[in-house]
């Protein structure tokens, strides 16, 4: 209450100061706690609260921005004199969209009393949990664990306003020991929801799949993906999926909107109702949350939209605030027995673009890598490098497991991928 | 200051074994402008404190942005009581800290023109020229320009009755254009990286000048060929696009606590492990890098870190022998080194320290030899200019570059330009390849202001540099 009562009194200051013909004003709260672990041991251990308060003003198409870390009234009034001091300087922009004005937003709820009571006991006897673990199959883990409360105001002199609180908890570990290393993670809004001796089962399961591994050449190999894997790529393929740049011709996506672009097994949504993920109640930008189909069994649907570009076109601005893939009912192991041979792989690494307009991208492997042949995983082998359009590969999707909650804002299947191409090998 | 004693006078009284606040203010400026259309034009302050407590062998960090005794005693006694549950998991019998004393110091940037005396309205108005220049050209489809000033103000105090100020200010400009034709469409940078400077470098610059010749390559590049087939042929790397590879591939590998596995979850380990130390041939003979934190412009250079150690210069490879880390007061004794070399940084004044890449160099060669001259002696061979796509693995091995400019060099000449080119090595083959350096009359340097490291992330600040290199027989070929 006294933090609602605070950011009430800040704005009551800011329409009495602020003299711009327009503005935005947000306030975000966050209280986190980190325990990073390391070697079995924890080597960092954070705590404590941060502020983010902005103001965004306009003198007709003149627009500035400031941005301090507190609520008290020297600071904001530095805050008005800063934002309006450096638009009164500025170049009209000739694309300035004035704020969003009032608006109904949807009822969703991103905040777990679990999480936000969750003590540094608690999270510390997790960890201890995993070191024992470790111990036990004289290994190493290392890993973090965080807990977050995130509050999110923001309001525009056009009458939009917008508070949303949210909360997470993230575990993640890598267990290490020899030649072998491997690594869970998962992230949830209710810790509640959250399993460590599931988590722990995983990454045993998975270390003791990965013994003594060998040299596999490489080449256009079937891969299966685990969740974390796609999840990696789809973070990527939403950084270049933007309208703007795909209509100025500089990403593949060029003229495909409304398209069979993707394969017809790839279908991607942000949806506000699923009870395990993270909801956008309004994005940064004062856009009300929706149900979003991006990419709906390979026909691009809709593409991330920023205001102006949005106002332009006459189409709703919009981003996605979580992931979820459609998934499938095949099993891993059904996967490995629709192909002759192939590689499972955990997770994707250090990905980044080869070149832009072609959507070629590079990365590696990460966490172990199975063989598997006449369905059945023979060894682990050692890390490849990739060179891939991942817009091509989704069609060559052969099949998707369920889609599960990999993390608070993403639902993910495992996928079945003929001919990824595998184009280097690392020593380990 | 007087916090900065209660903060510490505190630690003492309830048992801290060691203990330092960090008061930081930090101001950065942001210009981003796309198409004459300015995106951003912001002014972010950030003030707070952090106190880290060491106790028993383990730390507690904990920090706020209240300024009151009553707040900063608060802070204290919850990074005590972190650092006592950090207690309950040691790392191995409990960390211990190298040697330090304290010290009683001011350090600020060299600066003739503080960028933040320039209005906002020359700013713009010469981001604006910039871009209209580049957007003249007819087949320049988008044009940005990125602008970050940034001014950060320190207070340093510890139990070892270190009192240091440090004020650091740096500014990194980035415009590029987009050109478009035959179904392509190609990016050309001028991208000189940060610098710890005063605006007198951008006046320096001849922004104008570089547009031109932006745009023209952007164009030139839209329309050039590429590389078949992958084949080993010679590389020639300019300095801005060899700040890139020695940064992933020996600036990254040569932390100590990625060595000791402290990053293992998160940004990786090194393949670089403390029995290679003075044995381990990483490079030629010729390559020699430098750890020097004392480098005048470079992002790194402080005065001292934020264990409170004094910047320092050292050999981190000699002769192409792997010779020594970079280091903090807590990872230097793991490896039974006494002294820290001063490596430990933290962002924001929200952030614990962790162990950063200091700034990080290639020694220049000790013959007279100009970029020029190395093109005229090699036969068949890519010369590749700024930095483009990179990926390497969480050891530090196994990697793949790009770049922004390419040219093929065939007998002596550059024969024509090229896009989509691709490189891949590994350490060790990649800096045991070096058969010639430049030497310094031809040295460059490039500030990095986003090394992401840590958990939770932290945007890291550290400058590279060298002269043209050339590299025998690397694998290179065109991008599918």
């Amino acid at each position: 209450m006294k933090e609602i009562q605070n950011i009430r009194n800040a704005v009551k200051f800011i329409q009495s100061n602020c003299s711009a013909d327009d503005y935005t004003f947000s306030v975000n709260n966050s209280d986190q706690h980190y325990t990073r672990f390391a070697q079995n041991g924890i080597t960092q251990h954070i705590s404590g609260q941060k502020q983010s308060v902005s103001l965004s003003v306009a003198f007709a198409a003149r627009t500035g921005t400031a941005s301090v870390n507190r609520l008290d009234q020297d600071s904001l009034l530095n805050l008005v004199k800063t934002a309006e001091s450096l638009a009164k300087l500025n170049q009209p922009d000739p694309e300035f969209v004035p704020s969003e004005p009032a608006c109904e937003l949807p009822e969703v709820d991103n905040f777990s009393t679990n999480t936000a009571e969750l003590t540094i006991e608690t999270m510390v006897d997790n960890i201890q949990k995993c070191v024992e673990n470790a111990r036990i199959r004289k290994a190493i883990v290392s890993g973090i664990s965080e807990r977050n409360i995130n509050t999110s105001y923001f309001m525009t002199k056009n009458g939009f306003e917008g508070y949303d609180k949210t909360t997470s908890f993230s575990h993640s570990m890598t267990m290490k020991k020899d030649d072998v290393e491997t690594k869970v993670s998962n992230s949830v809004l209710d810790h509640a929801k959250f399993d460590m001796n599931r988590q722990i089962d995983l990454l045993n399961s998975q270390f003791d799949s990965l013994k003594k591994p060998v040299e596999l050449k490489p080449g256009r190999i079937p891969v299966i993906l685990r969740p974390a894997a796609v999840l990696q790529w789809m973070f990527y393929l939403i950084w270049t999926f933007d309208r703007r740049n795909a209509d100025e011709g500089v990403t593949p996506f060029t003229g495909q909107i409304g398209k069979k672009f993707f394969g017809e097994n790839f279908s991607f949504r942000s949806r506000l109702d699923d009870p395990d993920l993270i909801a956008g109640k309004f994005s940064p930008e004062g856009i009300p949350g929706s149900n979003i189909d991006w990419i709906e069994r390979g026909v691009i649907r809709n593409m991330t939209t920023d205001r102006y570009y949005g106002k332009k076109l006459q189409i709703p601005a919009m981003n996605p605030y979580n992931i979820i893939l459609d998934g499938g009912e095949t099993s891993e192991s059904e996967m490995m027995q629709m192909v002759d041979h192939g590689v499972i792989v955990n997770n994707l690494w250090y990905i980044r673009p080869v070149d832009r307009k072609t959507g070629e991208w590079t990365g590696l492997t990460r966490d172990g890598v199975l063989y598997f042949e006449k369905g059945e995983v023979k060894h682990s082998v050692y890390n490849f490098r990739w060179n891939e359009i991942l817009h091509t590969a989704t069609e060559r999707i052969l099949a998707l497991g369920p889609a599960i909650q990999q993390e608070y804002y993403a639902r993910i299947p495992t996928l079945l991928i003929d001919d990824f191409n595998f184009v280097d090998v690392t020593t380990f | 200051m007087e916090l900065l004693d209660q903060a510490m006078d505190s630690a003492r009284s309830l048992g801290a074994d060691y203990a330092d606040i960090r008061i930081q203010n930090s101001r950065t400026e942001s210009i981003f402008l796309r198409n004459l259309s300015l995106k951003n034009t912001s002014l972010r302050e950030t003030h707070g404190y952090g106190i880290r407590v060491f106790k028993d062998g383990a730390w507690g960090f904990a920090h706020s942005n209240a300024f009151s005794r009553d707040e900063v005693e608060r802070t204290v006694k919850k990074a005590l009581a972190i650092s006592r549950q950090s207690s309950r998991i040691k790392y191995g019998k409990g960390l211990t800290l190298a040697q330090e004393r304290g010290y009683i110091d001011t350090y600020s940037t060299p600066l003739i023109e503080d960028p933040f005396s320039v209005s906002l309205a020359e700013k713009v108005e010469l981001m604006l020229e910039i871009n209209q220049a580049l957007l003249n050209f007819q087949d320049i489809i988008q044009a940005v320009f990125t602008l970050e000033c940034q001014k950060d103000e320190k207070y340093f105090a510890s139990t070892l009755d270190a009192r240091i100020r440090i004020n650091t200010v740096y500014i990194e400009p980035m415009f590029s254009a987009i050109a478009a034709a035959e179904g392509d469409s190609q990016s050309r940078s001028f991208r000189p990286g940060g610098k710890a400077t005063g605006w007198e470098w951008i006046r320096s610059l001849n922004l104008a000048e570089k547009a031109e010749k932006v745009a023209e390559e952007a164009i030139m590049k839209v329309r050039a060929g590429s590389l078949a087939t992958e084949e080993r042929r010679d590389l020639i790397l300019d300095p801005i696009h060899l700040s890139l590879t020695m940064h992933e591939s020996v600036g990254h590998p040569t932390e100590l606590d990625r060595v000791l596995g402290w990053e293992a979850d998160f940004a990786g380990i090194s393949f670089a492990t403390p029995e290679k130390l003075k044995k381990f041939r990483y490079g030629s003979p010729l390559v020699n890098f430098f750890g020097d934190n004392t480098l005048p412009g470079g992002l790194a250079t402080a005065g001292y870190d934020d264990d409170g150690v004094p910047n320092q210069k050292w050999l981190i490879v000699k002769e192409g022998i792997l010779n020594e880390y970079g280091s903090t007061r807590a990872t230097a004794p793991v490896i039974g080194l006494t002294m820290s070399r001063g490596c430990n940084r933290a962002t924001n004044y929200y952030d614990f320290p962790i162990n950063r890449i200091p700034n990080l160099y290639l020694e220049p060669g000790k013959e007279r030899l100009s970029p020029q001259e190395l093109i005229a002696d090699t036969r068949d061979g890519i010369y590749i200019q700024d930095q483009g796509s990179f990926s390497i693995d969480q050891h530090r091995v196994n990697f793949q570059f790009g770049g922004d400019m390419f040219w093929e060099i065939k007998n002596g000449k550059k024969v024509r330009p090229l896009k989509k080119i691709i490189y891949k090595s590994n350490n060790p083959e990649f800096w045991n390849s070096v058969d010639a350096i430049c030497d310094e009359r031809f040295f460059q340097t490039f500030g990095v202001t986003n090394c992401g490291k840590g958990q939770p992330g932290q945007r890291g600040r550290m400058t590279h540099g060298g002269a043209t290199a050339r590299f025998r027989q690397i694998r290179v070929g065109g991008s599918q």
